[in-house]
């Protein structure tokens, strides 16, 4: 089975943010950056399936240069190959744009499953998956929390509120997008580092794809207008003091609810 | 002007409370831009429900009443939608950011070639144009979103607003679908395990985030001064995936909903899902070393502090106060 795992790039889960000049994104010098939570558990489920029966994991992810080194470790945990889609055409796409480069790779590369996270933890649009699979006219599902692959069909486990699940069924060719904890994810071994240095990074541009002029910020169907600190509102009450005082007012007030 | 679909939600044989939010979203809409309120429900033996729909708010209602939509699966649902679609020539479709939402949304968007927006808490009309605000960053930052251009495709997130609830005038259409074979097929629905603790009967919570860094510091910050006040250890959804507590102790949208008389959160952002879980809580007290950190917005009380400093030296206080 041949298997396509999107990965995004997305800003390390402890990175401080500030909104950058214009207000549209947040400023990215020198913050670390670090695989999607989302995307490393998609990548774990396709190596798992490789490891239980072979095939190919062919990692794709859009973003500048920075990105080469997630794809890296993707190589270094196992995958076979990558794509790289590096061209500064392609920045400020929206879900849409974004789903219409994986779609032009994915046709190229006619893999049997498709898997995306469920949403990025930066843009949390949550969209890109299932506009894949749009495009590319194969069914999906999404929040994944478990998957088995028998004979030609996927069963997933989706995950619904309040923690139940539902059992769902699709016919290869199809897209699952990921939910947190459906794994345990691995690390890259000293032993796939190395060997992930022989492993190939295809880079791509825009046009390379056909889609020139097609995706991108000047096609973005959605335009952020501006990111800014969520209003305080009513906020709580925030206690100021040393840790001592603070502690007390706690005690204090844990007493007047009758609680102590 | 195009009309705004409203998509509905049976749950449990009823019209779900967050599409009757949608209903007062689109209304909303509806009167400052000159655009007509319409719904789609979809189901088996759903005619009443859409009959109820069309006198609170719905207005003409499109019934997909089909054995095919039986159980949700997103090729049956998505041929409701897009049935409803050319039916009702909307402009703006509605849906709530839930499962079946988010599951079908997209994938609609996608085929029309729409604009897209998810989990938005607000609609404003700015200049005659949509404006769409939602949380980017795990509730880190808000931002506004403007579509460019018509249609649009959006979800919102259950709760943001007022159920709509006044009489109105409407009628019920019925809407045949096709549903195409190989498409994601349903099997069963299983319903949460209901091993563990049961944090709903908590009248104290004391939960931990991904911050701690392990089980070991669940056992030596956090179940110590849940111990000293009697309460239960709470936790955020990382920790329940890395495994570090079982699913029982999970606090969100995808674990428990509580209430409890006082609900402490140790190194918890306030990320929605976590939010809608706990925000109903008598007494919320925050710790957390980020002033910024949403979950202030939702607490009473805040720490701004380092937790493996801040909750043994409470552990101790509240133990010396106990005598
Ligand atoms: C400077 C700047 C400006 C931006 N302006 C806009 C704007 O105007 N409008 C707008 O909508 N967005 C804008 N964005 C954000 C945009 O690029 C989002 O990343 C994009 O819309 C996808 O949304 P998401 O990441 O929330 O996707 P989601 O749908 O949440 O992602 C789900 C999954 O899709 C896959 N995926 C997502 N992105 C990629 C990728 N790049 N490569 C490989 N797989 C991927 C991953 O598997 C991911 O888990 C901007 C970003 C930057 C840096
Ligand atoms: C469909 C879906 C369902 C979900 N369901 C749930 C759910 O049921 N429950 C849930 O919780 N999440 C749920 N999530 C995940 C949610 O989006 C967040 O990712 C999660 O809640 C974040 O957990 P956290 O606050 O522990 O971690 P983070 O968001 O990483 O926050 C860590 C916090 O710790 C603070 N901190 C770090 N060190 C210290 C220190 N020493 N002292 C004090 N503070 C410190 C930081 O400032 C930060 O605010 C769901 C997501 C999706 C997409």
């Amino acid at each position: 089975m041949k298997i396509m795992v999107c990965i995004k790039q997305v800003p390390h889960q402890d990175a401080r943010l500030d909104v950058k000049g214009d207000g549209t994104w947040i400023q990215e010098e020198g913050i670390k950056f670090e695989i999607n939570q989302y995307d490393q558990n998609a990548l774990e489920a396709a190596l798992q399936l490789k490891d239980a029966s072979g095939g190919e994991v062919v990692v794709v992810s859009v973003g500048p240069e920075r990105v080469t080194q997630s794809l890296r470790t993707a190589l270094g945990m196992g995958a076979d190959r990558a794509v790289h889609v590096k061209d500064p055409e392609a920045d400020g796409s929206d879900p849409l744009g974004i789903a219409k480069i994986l779609a032009a790779v994915a046709k190229a590369e006619s893999p049997d499953l498709l898997f995306t996270g469920f949403m990025s933890d930066d843009g949390n649009i949550a969209a890109v998956g299932p506009m894949l699979a749009a495009l590319l006219d194969v069914p999906h599902t999404t929040t994944a929390v478990s998957l088995k692959h028998e004979n030609g069909s996927i069963q997933v486990e989706r995950e619904l509120e309040g923690g139940a699940l539902e059992v769902v069924e699709l016919k290869t060719p199809c897209l699952v997008t990921t939910q947190t904890g459906m794994n345990q994810v691995r690390y890259a071994s000293l032993k796939g580092i190395m060997a992930a240095k022989k492993k190939t990074i295809d880079v791509k541009t825009v046009a390379d794809l056909g889609l020139a002029g097609q995706v991108g910020a000047g096609a973005a169907k959605v335009k952020i207008e501006k990111l800014y600190l969520p209003a305080k509102g009513q906020g709580a009450e925030i206690l100021s003091g040393s840790v001592d005082e603070v502690v007390g007012k706690l005690v204090g007030k844990i007493k007047e609810l009758g609680l102590l | 002007m195009g009309s705004i679909l409203v998509v509905a939600e049976i749950q449990k044989g009823k019209v779900r409370e967050a599409s009757y939010e949608l209903v007062s979203f689109a209304r909303k809409v509806g009167e400052a831009t000159g655009r007509e309120v319409k719904s789609l429900v979809l189901g088996q033996g759903v005619s009443g429900l859409a009959e109820e729909l069309s006198k609170k708010g719905g207005g003409e209602v499109f019934a997909a009443d089909d054995a095919a939509l039986a159980n949700y699966n997103a090729g049956g649902h998505f041929a409701a939608v897009k049935a409803a679609i050319d039916a009702a020539a909307p402009d703006l479709i509605l849906l709530s950011n839930t499962p079946s939402g988010w599951d079908v949304a997209p994938r609609v968007a996608a085929t029309l070639d729409a604009a897209f927006v998810s989990d938005c808490f607000d609609i404003e009309v700015d200049g005659g144009e949509l404006v769409f605000l939602r949380r980017f960053f795990n509730g880190k930052l808000d931002a506004r979103l403007r579509p460019a251009g018509l249609p649009i495709v959006a979800t919102m997130q259950p709760g943001a607003t007022a159920a709509f609830s006044a009489a109105s005038e409407g009628k019920v259409t019925p809407l045949s679908i096709t549903v195409g074979e190989g498409g994601t097929k349903f099997i069963e629905v299983k319903a949460a395990s209901a091993k563990g603790v049961d944090l709903t009967k908590a009248e104290i919570i004391i939960s931990g985030g991904r911050s701690l860094g392990g089980p070991e510091k669940f056992e030596e910050v956090i179940k110590p001064l849940a111990d000293a006040l009697g309460g239960a250890m709470g936790a955020s959804r990382p920790v329940v995936d890395a495994g570090w507590l079982p699913h029982a102790h999970q606090v969100g949208s995808s674990g428990q909903v509580v209430s409890p008389k006082l609900y402490v959160a140790c190194g918890i952002s306030g990320a929605i899902q976590h939010l809608v879980g706990m925000k109903s809580s008598n007494f919320i007290i925050a710790i957390n070393k980020d002033p910024d950190a949403p979950i202030f917005e939702v607490a009473n009380l805040g720490v701004v502090g380092d937790l493996f400093e801040v909750v043994p030296k409470l552990t101790e206080a509240v133990k010396t106060a106990k005598g």
